[in-house]
């Protein structure tokens, strides 16, 4: 198992687009990182980079120490000894399972003994021991994915590398495989480099996340922090659905710009200052009160086992609030309180105490 | 509609089929195919036809993976250039490369001067064989580029992750899987190479080098033999089991394909690196040589009053291009290859969609084998369409009658219309159908609202392409030839076998370039659509 670093890596394509901008990651031995992002935000382009697939265009990447990717430096995918797991699962068809499995072991010219004991034993892993005869037609596609985890850590890799491993699977399987690959992981103690768009399954499996928009880093943290104290807008909202509320911090707390909504310094967390800001308000920070004259109306009301999700228009302004026990009926009036807000300066005065700084 | 699109295709498929069959199995001259003559021809055949169906896969294999797979630097004019020859007719590119390697070219005269001998003369065997390759690999390179595209770009990095080097990858897992492109190119190229006519006539004949279709035509012509629609019947029944053949070997092959799934990202192109220079720089003069050098060809000799005339400005004269367009031969075979051409496209229009609609738009256990005879002739050497319809003809009345011409065209050129209405009908779900039954439509409304005019664009620019194709012709038009209805590819043949090579020359490059506009044409309407 190795360690990954990656120091100032931007990756420009031909045509001009920023795929990665500046990027700056350390992912240590042994460790889960998950990439999360919408689709665009460059996850798949970091991972290829850490491949070899793409070759940043500034910047280095280093496997265990080693640069593989820099200025004048380039390791072509086949010689960073890794392990990959595609969406497509990307099984050979015409080879058999086992043939598969020991084709990393073939091209690293490991004698016959040794590579059908190693074949046996990474099937055993996956849960597919015994079945190194089989065509890859005969199989769904979980087991293929497992003859595509197993062929991904039968040459013990420096570091494994899933891109969308599991997203092109049905609900119940995916379940069970996501939790087959964190005893596996975990009991190998592998280093994993893991990109989904699936924020659940990220904040799940990962030891630390990163979040990425536009080729840039959002945020990397531990599923907890990313939770809870969200460095950004953009982070509230795509990992946890917060609504955002432009308004300015003054000395009573925050006041929403042309809407009443009024949220006392007390309740507010996040980073202070006065000035124009961004209040960022989780589902579950949300208070909801059934009430006939009340000034909220209730637009959709989805049951969850967690907590039902409630979108309320509160006089024009758009919110998304978790309700437990309480489920209200579209249509309904409700009166909307908010628990707790995260404040952020707004673009602008974040820039000006950039400059300033 | 059923039964009358049925009997349709069976009348232009099946009978003829039957016809020669049933004539050659009185076996009475069985014997004859084992005489020297018929023999000579058949090995001729058979040699030539799977030496330039190897030939030919192995280059458009070399093209389509440096096409689709490489770096190489302009490939989309290359790929233009690299299957124009498909657009030639071959015994027009015959007849150009004659210009190019004849033994009175420039080259030859050239090396003669300074060797004592020529350089190398196309005519004969090798010739015959080098020629086919020419016009047969813009096939392999169009089926293989497909399944190239087809393979999905992460099995390859799949590999590459694993420790595989980008041409190792390349070796042990896209050229594997490309396997049953390469069988179906193979058998599809041998097959309709195996009674090509244009090119051995014209460049086998002069070092008489006989193959079953010159035997055949020369048959015809001349009574050289005892009934000669019986031996020509008879070769063409062995032709078609030789064809069946190879179609049932397909679908064996084709079956044992692989399934693979959609792509999920492009395909990483491998960098040539330091190679980009000799590799892109000898492709790019290999498919020019193969391309631009024979209308080059053409047209000098175009300008030139005889062979082997010097190219020089006191040389050069427009005369044979004014002959080529206002002799009467020409116009009248221009004139009649305009029209049987057109109603040929229209006739194969409208059946193609017919039986493409019926095919994938309703189920019944008759679709496929009417799909299947209707895709038929497509695998049948033309040599064999044109000897079942002499053997019919005197017994339906079309007997020395343009019509029997017209008839071939429709039988052979049927499967370019079924096949271009089978995508689109295909991909557009029963659900579209459904949806305009449930809107009120009956279900032959449903199906002329919503399939056929879905599957409309495709079926038109199918019928310009059995009209630029039928308008060129030779193979067919040369075997029923009747009184009167001379086409244009006989035309340029029978200048050609005259010994005017110029005056065909002209008329050559007239129809290629004219052709050559066409079929762009052609190819870029359906994107409008």
């Amino acid at each position: 198992m190795a360690s990954v670093h990656l120091d100032g890596v931007s990756l420009r394509y031909p045509s001009g687009t920023l795929g990665l901008a500046d990027i700056h990651l350390r992912v240590g031995d042994g460790e889960f990182v998950a990439l999360v992002g919408p689709s665009g935000s460059g996850k798949t382009t970091l991972l290829r980079s850490i491949a070899g697939f793409l070759a940043p265009t500034a910047g280095t990447v280093a496997i265990d120490g080693s640069t593989v990717a820099g200025p004048g430096v380039f390791t072509p995918p086949e010689e960073r000894r890794l392990g990959m797991v595609f969406q497509q699962h990307a099984v050979w068809p015409h080879w058999n399972v086992g043939r598969n499995v020991e084709y990393p072991l073939r091209l690293a010219r490991l004698p016959r003994a040794e590579r059908a004991a190693r074949v046996a034993e990474a099937l055993d892993m996956v849960g597919l021991g015994g079945w190194a005869k089989r065509d890859p037609a005969t199989l769904s596609g979980g087991q293929r994915q497992r003859v595509a985890l197993a062929r991904a850590l039968v040459a013990r890799p420096r570091v494994l590398l899933l891109d969308e491993a599991l997203s092109a699977l049905d609900e119940p399987l995916r379940d069970r495989l996501r939790l087959e690959l964190q005893t596996l992981t975990r009991t190998l103690g592998l280093t994993v480099v893991h990109v989904t768009h699936d924020r659940d399954e990220a904040l799940a499996l990962a030891d630390r996340v990163v979040v990425l928009d536009g080729g840039r880093v959002q945020q990397i943290g531990s599923p907890e922090q990313l939770v809870t104290e969200p460095a950004s807008p953009f982070v509230a909202r795509f990992l946890s659905d917060a609504t955002i509320v432009p308004g300015a911090c003054e000395a009573g707390g925050f006041r929403a710009s042309a809407h009443p909504l009024v949220v006392p310094t007390a309740a507010l967390a996040g980073q202070g200052g006065r000035g124009d800001a961004e209040l960022a308000v989780l589902p579950q920070d949300l208070e909801l009160r059934a009430d006939e004259h009340g000034d909220a109306v209730v637009t959709s009301s989805l049951f969850g086992r967690e907590g039902n999700d409630v979108i309320v228009d509160w006089q024009g302004l758009s919110l998304r609030a978790r309700t437990t026990g309480y489920r209200p009926r579209v249509d309904e009036r409700v009166t909307v309180s908010v628990r707790r807000g995260l404040v952020f300066p707004s673009e602008g005065v974040r820039s000006a105490r950039r400059v300033l700084a | 509609m059923r039964v009358a699109v049925g009997a349709a295709v069976a009348a232009l498929v099946l009978v003829p089929r039957g016809a020669i069959v049933m004539l050659a199995a009185g076996g009475r001259h069985l014997p004859t195919l084992l005489e020297g003559d018929v023999l000579e021809a058949g090995l001729n055949s058979l040699v030539s036809a799977v030496l330039s169906a190897i030939g030919a896969v192995g280059l458009g294999t070399l093209l389509a993976v440096l096409l689709e797979r490489t770096d190489l630097p302009f490939r989309r004019a290359l790929r233009l250039f690299a299957l124009s020859p498909m657009l030639v007719p071959p015994f027009v590119g015959a007849i150009a490369w004659i210009g190019i390697a004849g033994p009175t070219s420039a080259i030859n005269l050239w090396w003669r001067e300074l060797f004592g001998g020529p350089l190398w003369i196309v005519y004969g065997g090798d010739g015959v064989v080098f020629l086919l390759i020419v016009h047969s690999y813009p096939i392999a390179m169009l089926v293989v580029s497909a399944a190239l595209r087809r393979i999905p770009a992460d099995l390859e990095q799949a590999a590459r992750i694993s420790g595989a080097s980008a041409v190792r990858a390349l070796a042990t897992v896209t050229v594997p899987l490309l396997r049953p492109a390469l069988a179906s190119s193979f058998t599809l190229i041998a097959v309709s190479n195996l009674a090509d006519f244009g090119i051995p006539s014209i460049v086998g004949t002069p070092e008489r080098f006989t193959t079953l279709s010159t035997l055949v035509y020369r048959y015809i012509q001349s009574g050289t033999v005892d009934d000669p629609l019986g031996v020509v019947a008879t070769v063409g029944a062995v032709l078609l089991a030789v064809a069946l053949a190879a179609v049932v070997l397909d679908a064996v092959l084709s079956r044992r394909g692989h399934e693979l799934d959609a792509s999920a990202s492009p395909p990483q192109r491998l960098p040539l690196g330091r190679a980009l220079l000799p590799v892109g720089a000898a492709t790019w003069l290999l498919v020019l040589a193969l391309t631009l050098l024979p209308i080059l060809a053409l047209a000098s000799q175009s300008l030139l009053p005889a062979p082997g005339v010097p190219f020089t400005l006191e040389n050069i004269t427009l005369d044979n291009l004014v002959r080529a367009v206002t002799s009467k031969n020409a116009i009248d075979g221009a004139l009649n290859s305009l029209w049987l051409a057109g109603l040929a496209a229209v006739l194969c229009a409208g059946l193609g969609l017919a039986v493409g609609a019926l095919v994938t738009r309703t189920r019944s256990r008759s679709n496929r084998p009417l799909q299947a005879a209707a895709l038929l002739p497509q695998a049948i050497p033309g040599l064999v369409i044109a000897v079942a319809w002499l053997v019919i003809a005197p017994r339906i009345g079309l007997f020395n009658t343009p019509w029997l011409i017209l008839a071939a065209y429709v039988t052979s050129f049927l499967a370019l219309v079924v096949q271009a209405v089978h995508a689109p009908l295909s991909a557009t779900p029963m659900t579209a159908e459904e949806a305009a039954r449930v809107s009120g439509a009956s279900p032959l409304r449903a199906l002329i609202d919503i399939s056929w005019r879905m599957a409309l664009p495709a079926a038109l620019s199918g019928g310009v392409l059995v009209f630029l194709t039928s308008v060129r012709e030779l193979t067919l038009s040369v075997l029923l030839l009747s009184p009167g209805s001379q086409t244009l590819g006989v035309a340029i043949f029978n200048l050609q076998q005259a010994g005017a090579y110029n005056a065909a020359s002209a008329l050559s490059l007239i129809v290629t370039l004219v052709g050559l506009a066409g079929i762009g044409l052609a190819a870029r309407t359906p994107k409008q659509a």
